[in-house]
């Protein structure tokens, strides 16, 4: 029997019908402009789909989680939480507060990346977390592809594995105004079922995200070359190279190292550009981050247009699980710089093994 | 217009040509991975009858096929020629495209051409038993039809993970009596010492022969045979070139390309070496001979010519070809058999001087070039023998934008019919266009063993 806390953040998603991008302070304007609320709806989706009723549920009061259940017709569950209404950031991290303080397996919650934000704030790596998708954006990667993707993990939760994924931080004013800033906020801990592909009942691929991790920094160690300078970062894949040389990596920023020594912690683009100066010889090894699985522009925004130029855009390594691939068939750049957003061409060798790269397609956003 | 061209059993070639015979100069030797100096007969006893040896290390042009084995032969052989004039309809192409058919033999592919004289050498020379490895199972399957043939007991060490994926392979081996043991296994201390540190490994081809090779070493009755890569694997296989040198002449037609897959090798050499041969010596020095191999593990476009390991755990002796390093564990390709790290060092000399053109390509591009195969000329052809579809459609290709008649022979080593779920794979979207990051290895292949 898994415990579930479950919350709703009623006004998700409600932004992106009427082009608010994002919901975040603006229900009021979503409200007048006729949005009409949509996380509910796909929640009751979801847990309608439970196979079973194995699951025990903690939830909050009224649109926070109640209605959902009782419309999913789930009739056994505690309420923890009773949220002020209109809900906000404060209610979702008091609620998870709640389901932590009552021993929850795992945290669901209903919403978009603004939401995933305050869960992770509240919850951290305690226990995992998982969202169904609601909001207007999702650039994290703790969500499930849909509402019945997120039924089956939710059954599954206590047998299958964990994997980190990306919590991203979104200026939403900024994307309101046309520009996209997504920081890499954090790593949440996320149930994954692996990407297979079933054929007459086998299983083709099942990888094993932390042996690929490890594979993709042993091969990159093994090629490093000496006296050039290694701009590596940020995610958890690029984190496993630095923990391969013996270096403390920084999990959400960029970290530059030469002849096995950092030479800057947490660099950022002014750094990076100096270091380049010193040391003109230099690859770039980046991940693809977030849900999208965007190569340049999001969460590495420190590897500026500026930067890659100068150290080459040929010496841009690019790595990545075959978990997190298959999760992200095709790849973006959005580096800010459409000039060298084209020069990387319609496809890019990511590393994905010891020795062993995909080439995978490149989608240059409009 | 012929669609076939088939030759009489009579007519089937006599004899296995020897290209060594024709190199300009001899191939370096293997060398012994202990001592680092030349391998003589001796060392390989414990495992290999004589006469493969002598055939091994043969310079002779020809060697008799045994009478016996021609009768066993005959029961596919030789092999229809076709035209593909379908695909050469759907390509549009003023290409003349045939193909060599092996997976008319019992098993379904090429395999068998080595199997059955492999297993009765052994049997000649009082071996009563074989031990060998599979990786997607079509040289397993061969050798237990083989081994049967000849009232002999066969075990085969199949890569785990196909055991899982491929039980019909698996099952062919039970009909023709053979064991067929997941790899790695409890049964040897190699295999035991692989499944101690890791009980869930999906096991490998490096693994796998480790086993086969202790196996027969520990047993006084029983041999070792190899599927590929050796020399005399690559003799017995030239029974396909030179029937289809036989089936050509018939039409008045020479090849202009020859095309064939390489996973170690032998199906390439067994179509192309007397084409090589006539090319060495003169008297087809135009004819294109090109080598397909998966990008995702392309040994001869991508690796070095250098000495290294047959096998992951370099137990064999060095062999001198193109290698990406014996310690290469290539990615899960659908096709299984084009997985090593190697090369057979008779094709890879050829490579190295010139003779034979290599290309790879990726998985996706392959089957769809396989699957257009199957909807003109209706054969469902295996992932390996995909990828030398690929080759001649592109070649074909070229021949409609230059306007060039040539002809391109290529050769169909096998059947596809228990890879439909590879099929499947590719028609799901789900195939992975791997790719080796050789810019990237360039400086790091050092891990080959330093010899002279």
């Amino acid at each position: 029997m898994t415990t579930v806390g479950f919350l709703v953040n009623p006004i998700a998603g409600m932004g992106g019908a009427v082009a608010l991008a994002g919901t975040d302070g603006q229900s009021a304007e979503a409200l007048r402009r006729g949005a009409v609320p949509r996380a509910a709806d796909r929640a009751v989706q979801a847990l309608s789909a439970l196979p079973g009723q194995d699951v025990e549920w903690c939830t909050c009061a009224a649109p926070m989680g109640e209605d959902v259940l009782a419309a999913a017709g789930i009739d056994h569950y505690t309420v923890l939480y009773r949220p002020a209404v209109p809900t906000g950031a404060a209610d979702t991290k008091a609620a998870c507060r709640a389901f932590l303080a009552a021993g929850v397996d795992l945290v669901v919650f209903c919403g978009g990346d603004r939401t995933a934000r305050d869960v992770f704030d509240a919850v951290g790596r305690e226990v995992p977390i998982l969202g169904i998708p609601a909001g207007v954006k999702m650039y994290s990667a703790v969500f499930a592809v849909n509402p019945a993707a997120a039924a089956d993990l939710i059954h599954r939760a206590g047998e299958v594995p964990c994997r980190d994924s990306e919590v991203m931080d979104v200026d939403e004013e900024a994307y309101r105004s046309g520009r996209l800033t997504a920081r890499l906020y954090g790593y949440a801990c996320v149930p994954y079922i692996a990407e297979r592909t079933q054929g007459g009942k086998q299983v083709f691929e099942q990888q094993d995200e932390e042996r690929a991790k490890n594979d993709i920094a042993a091969f990159i160690a093994e090629i490093m070359i000496p006296d050039a300078l290694y701009i590596i970062g940020a995610g958890s894949t690029t984190a496993r190279i630095m923990e391969r040389l013996g270096l403390l990596p920084t999990l959400l920023g960029v970290d530059a190292v030469r002849n096995g020594e950092v030479v800057a912690r947490n660099a950022d683009e002014r750094t990076l550009l100096t270091l380049l100066d010193e040391h003109p010889r230099a690859k770039i090894v980046v991940s693809p981050i977030g849900a999208q699985g965007f190569v340049l522009g999001r969460g590495n925004q420190q590897i500026s247009p500026a930067v890659i130029r100068k150290a080459g855009l040929q010496n841009l390594i690019v790595v990545a699980t075959p978990g997190k691939l298959a999760a992200t068939p095709l790849l973006y750049v959005d580096s800010g710089d459409v000039a060298l957003d084209r020069e990387v061409g319609d496809s890019l060798q990511v590393v994905s093994g010891y020795r062993i790269a995909q080439r995978k397609r490149i989608v240059h956003p409009e | 217009m012929q669609t076939k061209i088939l030759l009489d059993e009579g007519e089937m070639p006599k004899r296995w040509y020897n290209i060594q015979a024709d190199l300009p100069t001899p191939m370096d030797p293997p060398l012994h991975p202990a001592t680092g100096k030349p391998a003589v007969p001796d060392d390989l006893r414990h495992i290999f009858p004589m006469e493969l040896i002598r055939q091994e290390m043969s310079t002779e042009r020809y060697t008799d096929i045994p009478e016996e084995v021609r009768d066993i032969l005959t029961l596919w052989r030789p092999s229809p020629l076709y035209r593909a004039k379908k695909l050469e309809a759907a390509l549009k192409t003023p290409a003349k495209i045939y193909f060599k058919w092996e997976g008319v033999s019992p098993p379904g592919s090429h395999k068998p051409n080595t199997a059955i004289p492999q297993a009765y050498y052994n049997r000649e020379e009082g071996i009563e038993r074989l031990a060998t490895e599979t990786g997607a199972g079509q040289w397993g399957s061969s050798l237990a039809f083989a081994t049967g043939l000849f009232d002999m007991e066969c075990t085969v060490y199949m890569v785990r993970s196909s055991y899982d994926q491929k039980p019909y392979r698996k099952s062919m081996m039970q009909v023709y009596g053979a064991e067929c043991i997941p790899s790695p296994s409890e049964k040897t201390r190699s295999g035991q010492a692989i499944l101690d540190r890791d009980p869930d490994t999906p096991g490998s081809l490096g693994i796998a022969i480790s086993e086969a090779v202790e196996d027969a070493a520990a047993h006084e009755n029983t041999n070792y045979a190899l599927g590929s890569v050796l020399n005399h694997v690559c003799l017995h296989q030239t029974i396909i070139g030179q029937e289809a040198q036989q089936q050509l002449a018939t039409v008045d037609t020479y090849p202009d390309v020859v095309i064939g897959c390489v996973g170690g090798g032998t199906n390439f050499a067994g179509l192309s070496f007397p084409f090589a041969g006539a090319k060495m010596t003169g008297k087809h020095p135009e004819t294109d001979i090109v080598a397909v191999e998966p990008a995702a593990c392309p040994t001869l476009t991508k690796g070095l010519y250098a000495y290294d390991f047959g096998d992951v755990a370099g137990l064999t002796p060095l062999m001198r070809m193109f290698t990406l390093g014996h310690d290469f564990v290539p990615p899960a390709i659908h096709a299984g058999g084009l997985r090593y790290h190697g090369a057979s060092p008779l094709v890879s000399r050829l490579v190295q001087d010139g003779v034979v053109r290599p290309v790879a390509y990726r998985q996706n591009e392959v089957f769809e070039a396989a699957v257009l195969f199957a909807r003109t000329e209706g054969i469902v052809v295996a992932p390996e023998a995909a990828h030398a579809v690929k080759a001649a459609v592109d070649e074909a290709i070229k021949c409609r934008e230059t306007g060039e008649e040539k002809t391109i022979l290529f050769n169909n080593s096998g059947h596809g019919n228990f890879d439909f779920s590879s099929y499947e794979a590719y028609f799901a979207g789900m195939l992975v266009d791997y790719e080796y990051p050789a810019e990237l290895i360039k400086e790091s292949l050092s891990r080959l063993p330093v010899t002279g």
